[in-house]
């Protein structure tokens, strides 16, 4: 219905908007056109830009030289033989890409794919470097990018730069690209990837939990985003006609960084408002740097004065509106719609023998974390894993699902070594987690942090995505996801905050959403780290008999560290103890509480063979 | 290659490499500190030059004069610069701190071609560090070209003297390992990050003047070259160790140099050469030359 | 009642949507060892870092009298480097040492806001009387010390500024059972010396032993209060670490 609605308000938009891009050309002159064509390829790079930095959270500094590499590749593919001779002046041009000639539309999308290419050789070494270090290393890379081009003057003309160019680059054209730019990267974020994007941006560790393979989803974005700033490179060459290499430098980047961060990282309408707001600007902003005449007065132009304005705006954004317009929100005609609530149900499976842990050790440089740990779960049991402060529970966590990778022991997982696996490995043979201190992809809502988790369980391809009206196993698979979601939601009493932020959720809410998130991967194991941690009294009372019903309802086998002893002796069917990385004992709860060597751990040495605590 | 010429591209190297590390200094210690690549430095950079030309050139005011007008003006740019565009986001993502330093780079820059102009202007060198020195072999020198060197590798060895011996050095080592036991101890933080602000600027104000020496103009845009390229020498010596970051520098200064000295064919490419040192530290040491693992500060 | 240093009405602490100290009152004389005790998790370090001024908190009141001018001042959410020189210091939880730094700068740093040279070599030779081992290891990096060293450096950090209380954040985490006690017999004797200290552990048996005065922490709120030898006899202590 809403959906229908909203496509029919999109069509009818988007005519009106190609009714105004006919009749453009009488009604604009030439530079309120050439403004119009900046702002659709502004807002081109900074979706790409967007995607990469706001959405995948990447900070890349390298837009420019993929920009440059995409006005080259199209140029080169446009100008005519004729048009080469005469241009390459210092050296001869190759003899092969003299008569290489392509029509527009082929060239901007051999352009892409040709920034997309380089991007790719970028992005396997680089983005293995995080924060601060991939921005710099980017800029690096877009400087060499520069540097190559006015080097290799058989290829580019070097420092010449090409002139010439067709304009190519018409309203329709530039707009045209925009729209189907825009499309692809709607449906793409809509998709369940788009979630999967966020949340490797939102936390990368929680991330691999939900069986995410990040450095994978990375490489994605950014080489796609690299595609967006090949085809915004292209497009700008044929709009201005004469490219060369000192177009490109840094300052470019800054412009495109600017748009995102004006209009909102993160948001897609963002960056679109972002781009025509200051496109414009920058072009009004030109009447500061020329001579000014009223009256008989003469202001002189004051030149540099516009990039000032430009920067000192910036920087009051960055400070005093950090979220820039739009924040991380999207537009949508909803809003202009009062909008209803939906609702739904469903059911899970079955398995064996799960978790069995042997003679497990880790050392960190000289300090034994966890030292020879043997225990075994059989399917259907609650076990606990208590201790003291610094016993290694966590660090044993760690080990199972995958983050650190034991320095001796075996770990079989369903009758199969899990040792070293990656945490997005485990998750896919049926483990899942929550984590000690809560984390929750805090920008999504509700239903897209259980949805994420289910990510690991479709089969549909990145591309696919694009164009789920073609592909339309996408949208079938991402409505069973969120059946499926809304359905966890129902059960553990969430659906009330589905569309919510899940930062917003009070606290004991967001441990159940996490535990929510955690069985969207369809676990059969899960662990618990510390549930009950930050709970009042009948908060944690709640949460014992939840955690049964876990097991019960969803045919869980359930590992659990906790510290409210109330919590771990009343549910726990069978408890191990470790302190300080020792093994020191097992036993029912009962037994547990009783264990000298337990009272002693807690309570400190003497406390049990003096019984006076007791 | 004779052996005169080589030497002249020895000192060469010598002191484009010790002014890199004098600028990369600045940027170890801010992000020692705050974990911030202060992107506005390289510009600071550049108003000590510009400073010490107006002061010499326009005023006619001695060199000396000149020199220290200029270091004092700049130290308190940098303060400004911190306490305006980085302060009020200490408590930000630091992803927020980095786009406003973008920000005041851009500023600094286009602010220097309003009220500067862009055009480059030339720099007067002193006759006394211009007139070439003999030496057996051969061997021609300029005062200047040993001046660089010396003044750069004294400024440092203060530095390091007030880090290693003096209270507020220890407070300063102390912030770049953990704020708040520091806090505990009775330091005010802030004022420990501005006396870093300060003395890395006081050094990029020595060193801007020494450039504008030695390629004797000044320009609005000078500083963002040497200013990028320094923060590399940076984080190829060691991101958040003094020592590092000068040894990082003397290294950028000979690889650029002497590959251009021995492969002249190269020469095109020579701006290229201290991305591709970084990109490969990065890949397989990605703590630098001297540096420690630093832990993202959450 | 001039004796009271400490006074805390009502203080509540809250992480986000977590609420981890609930109106959590208590008092501390001059010259006592106070300690709090509870479970892991109980808020006993939130307790201790929002009277450091670390965490932002809200209570009736936090006053502290200082015993070198009888003044009494509001704490609450000053920030922690004024603490120090009102004469209070804090051996945080986790040690918390500056492994770039040596032993001997990393005491030095604890008497950061002190100008009197003889007095600060006084009290580093103080430190070193306390903790011989330290003094063996003074031109160490903090980093290559043992657990049990980095708590003596952690505790002697904090005296150099001349504390007149002293806070302690779990001075045992971690230590073998030999050193627990050597940790123990060293905070009664900086206490002997007219120290007052407020001493936060999970080790319940250890502290009550030492403490004039306790509180136990039961999820955020004091359960249970009294001299230490009540408490080390009330079964509730040991519910309160191991359930019901």
């Amino acid at each position: 219905m809403n959906r229908v609605r909203n496509l029919i308000l999109t069509i009818i938009a988007v005519i009106l908007f190609a009714l105004f891009l006919n009749k453009a050309p009488e009604l604009l002159n030439g530079y309120w056109q050439r403004i119009l064509n900046l702002i659709a390829i502004n807002a081109i790079l900074a979706l790409s830009l967007n995607l990469i930095y706001g959405i995948t959270g990447m900070f890349s500094l390298g837009h420019a030289g993929f920009m440059a590499i995409g006005a080259y590749v199209s140029a080169l593919l446009v100008l005519t033989p004729a048009q080469k001779n005469s241009m390459w002046i210092l050296e001869d041009i190759y003899p092969w890409l003299l008569n290489v000639n392509t029509p527009f539309i082929i060239s901007i999308i051999i352009a892409g794919l040709a920034a997309a290419f380089f991007g790719l050789i970028v992005a396997l070494p680089v983005l293995r470097l995080g924060g601060d270090y991939l921005g710099i290393a980017t800029l690096g890379f877009s400087e060499i990018i520069r540097i190559l081009i006015t080097n290799t003057a058989r290829l580019t003309n070097g420092s010449l730069g090409l002139k010439g160019i067709p304009a190519h680059t018409t309203l329709f054209m530039s707009w045209g690209c925009l729209g189907v730019v825009l499309i692809c990267t709607v449906c793409m974020l809509r998709s369940n990837l788009g979630g999967v994007f966020r949340a490797v941006r939102d936390d990368e560790v929680a991330a691999k939990m939900m069986g995410i393979n990040t450095f994978k989803i990375k490489v994605l974005a950014f080489t796609l985003g690299c595609f967006g700033g090949g085809l915004g490179g292209a497009l700008m060459g044929n709009l201005i006609t004469t490219i060369d290499p000192r177009m490109f430098m840094i300052t470019q980047t800054y412009n495109i960084l600017m748009i995102i961060v004006v209009g909102g990282l993160g948001s897609v309408t963002g960056s679109i408002i972002g781009s025509a707001l200051v496109t414009t600007m920058l072009e009004w902003l030109r009447f500061v740097e020329n001579p000014i005449t009223i009256g008989s007065i003469n202001i002189p132009g004051i030149p540099g004065m516009r990039m000032v304005i430009f920067s000192l705006l910036l920087i009051v954004v960055i400070i005093f509106r950090r979220e820039g317009i739009m924040g991380m929100r999207e537009f949508s005609w909803n809003i202009f719609f009062p909008k209803p609530k939906p609702k739904t149900k469903s059911k899970t499976e079955i398995s064996d023998t799960i978790l069995e842990v042997e003679n497990m050790k880790l050392r960190f440089g000289g300090l034994n974390a966890i030292d020879n740990l043997n225990f075994k779960i059989s399917h259907g049991q609650i076990m606990g894993l208590i201790g003291p402060n610094g016993a290694g529970k966590t660090s044993a966590f760690n080990v199972i699902s995958g983050f650190y990778k034991p320095t001796e022991g075996k770990i079989k997982f369903l009758g199969k070594s899990i040792g070293g696996l990656s945490p997005d490995e485990v998750c896919r043979e049926g483990m899942s987690r929550t984590f000690q201190n809560i984390r929750l992809f805090g920008h999504e809502t509700v239903l897209q942090n259980v949805m994420i988790g289910s990510r690991v369980r479709q089969k549909y391809q990145w591309w696919e995505t694009l164009m789920p009206f073609i592909f339309t196993d996408v949208i079938r698979e991402d409505e069973e996801a969120k059946t499926r979601a809304m359905d966890l939601l129902s059960q553990l009493g969430l659906d009330e905050f589905a569309d919510e932020k899940a930062s917003s959720l009070p606290y004991g809410a967001q441990r159940r959403l996490e535990i929510a998130r955690a069985l969207a991967t369809k676990p059969k194991f899960l662990l618990l780290d510390e549930p009950a941690a930050g709970m009042n009294p009948q908060e944690s009372d709640e949460l014992m008999k939840f955690i049964r019903r876990l097991r019960d309802e969803f045919d869980l086998t359930i590992l659990l560290i906790e510290h409210d002893m109330k919590v771990v002796m009343n549910v726990c069917d069978y408890i191990h103890v470790l302190d300080q990385g020792v093994h020191i004992a097992q036993g029912t709860p009962d037994e547990i509480k009783s264990n000298p060597r337990v009272i002693e751990a807690y309570l400190g040495a003497g406390a049990a063979v003096e019984g006076s605590v007791a | 290659m004779e052996f005169n010429i080589f030497i002249q591209h020895f000192i060469n190297a010598l002191s484009l490499g010790s002014l890199y590390g004098l600028i990369a200094v600045g940027y170890t210690m801010v992000y020692g500190i705050l974990r911030l690549i202060n992107f506005a430095h390289g510009d600071i950079f550049m108003l000590g030059a510009y400073f010490v030309y107006f002061a010499t050139i326009f005023y006619k005011l001695p060199w000396a004069f000149g020199v220290i007008i200029s270091i004092i003006a700049t130290t308190i740019c940098g303060l400004l610069v911190d306490r305006i565009a980085y302060k009020p986001l200490r408590e930000a993502p630091r992803i927020s701190a980095l786009i406003s330093a973008i920000g005041v780079s851009f500023f600094i820059e286009n602010f220097a071609v309003v009220v500067f102009t862009g055009i480059p202007r030339p720099v007067v060198q002193p006759p006394i560090l211009m007139n070439p020195i003999e030496f057996s072999g051969g061997v021609r020198l300029i005062p200047l070209g040993i001046l660089v060197p010396v003044v750069s590798f004294l400024l440092v060895g203060c530095l390091l003297w007030l880090l290693y011996k003096t209270k507020p050095g220890l407070a300063m080592r102390a912030i770049s390992f953990d704020i708040e036991t520091t806090r505990m101890m009775g330091v005010s933080v802030n004022k420990i990050i501005a006396l870093a602000f300060g003395l890395g600027s006081a050094l990029a104000a020595v060193a801007g003047i020494m450039w504008a020496l030695r390629y004797p103009r000044v320009e609005p845009f000078m500083g963002m070259t040497p200013g990028i390229k320094a923060f590399i020498a940076a984080v190829f010596g060691g991101i958040g160790s003094v020592p590092g970051a000068m040894i990082g520098g003397l290294i950028l200064g000979f690889v650029e140099i002497m590959s251009v000295a021995f492969f002249p064919t190269l020469s095109g490419y020579k701006d290229a050469f201290a991305f591709c040192l970084l990109i490969l530290i990065l890949l397989f040491r990605p703590t630098g030359i001297l540096g420690e693992k630093l832990e993202d500060k959450i | 009642m001039e004796n009271i240093m400490l006074k805390i009405e009502k203080l509540n602490v809250n992480y986000g949507a977590i609420h981890a100290v609930r109106d959590v009152s208590l008092s501390i004389n001059k010259g006592e060892i106070v300690t709090l005790i509870g479970a892991n998790g109980a808020g006993k370090s939130s307790v201790i870092r929002s009277i450091m001024g670390l965490v932002k908190s809200q209570a009736e009141e936090m006053s502290y009298t200082s015993p070198r001018d009888n003044k009494t001042v509001s704490i609450l959410n000053r920030p922690a480097e004024a603490h120090v020189k009102l004469g209070i210091s804090l051996s945080p939880e986790g040690r918390r040492i500056l492994p770039q730094l040596t032993v001997e700068e990393n005491l030095n740093l604890g008497a950061y806001i002190r100008d009197d040279v003889k007095g600060i070599s006084e009290d580093l030779e103080y430190v070193y009387s306390l903790f011989p081992r330290l003094k063996e290891r003074r031109r160490q990096k903090g980093s290559t010390l043992s657990g049990g060293e980095q708590q003596m450096l952690a505790v002697g950090r904090a005296l150099m500024s001349r504390p007149d209380l002293l806070m302690l954040d779990e001075p045992s985490l971690g230590l073998a059972p030999i050193l627990v006690d050597e940790v123990f017999s060293i905070i009664r004797e900086i206490n002997s010396q007219g120290r007052t200290i407020l001493l936060v552990e999970q080790n319940a048996f250890a502290a009550l032993k030492v403490a004039h005065k306790a509180y136990v922490l039961e999820v955020g709120a004091i359960g249970l209060s009294g001299t230490g030898a009540e408490l080390l006899n009330n079964p509730k202590v040991r519910e309160a670490y191991l359930g019901g």
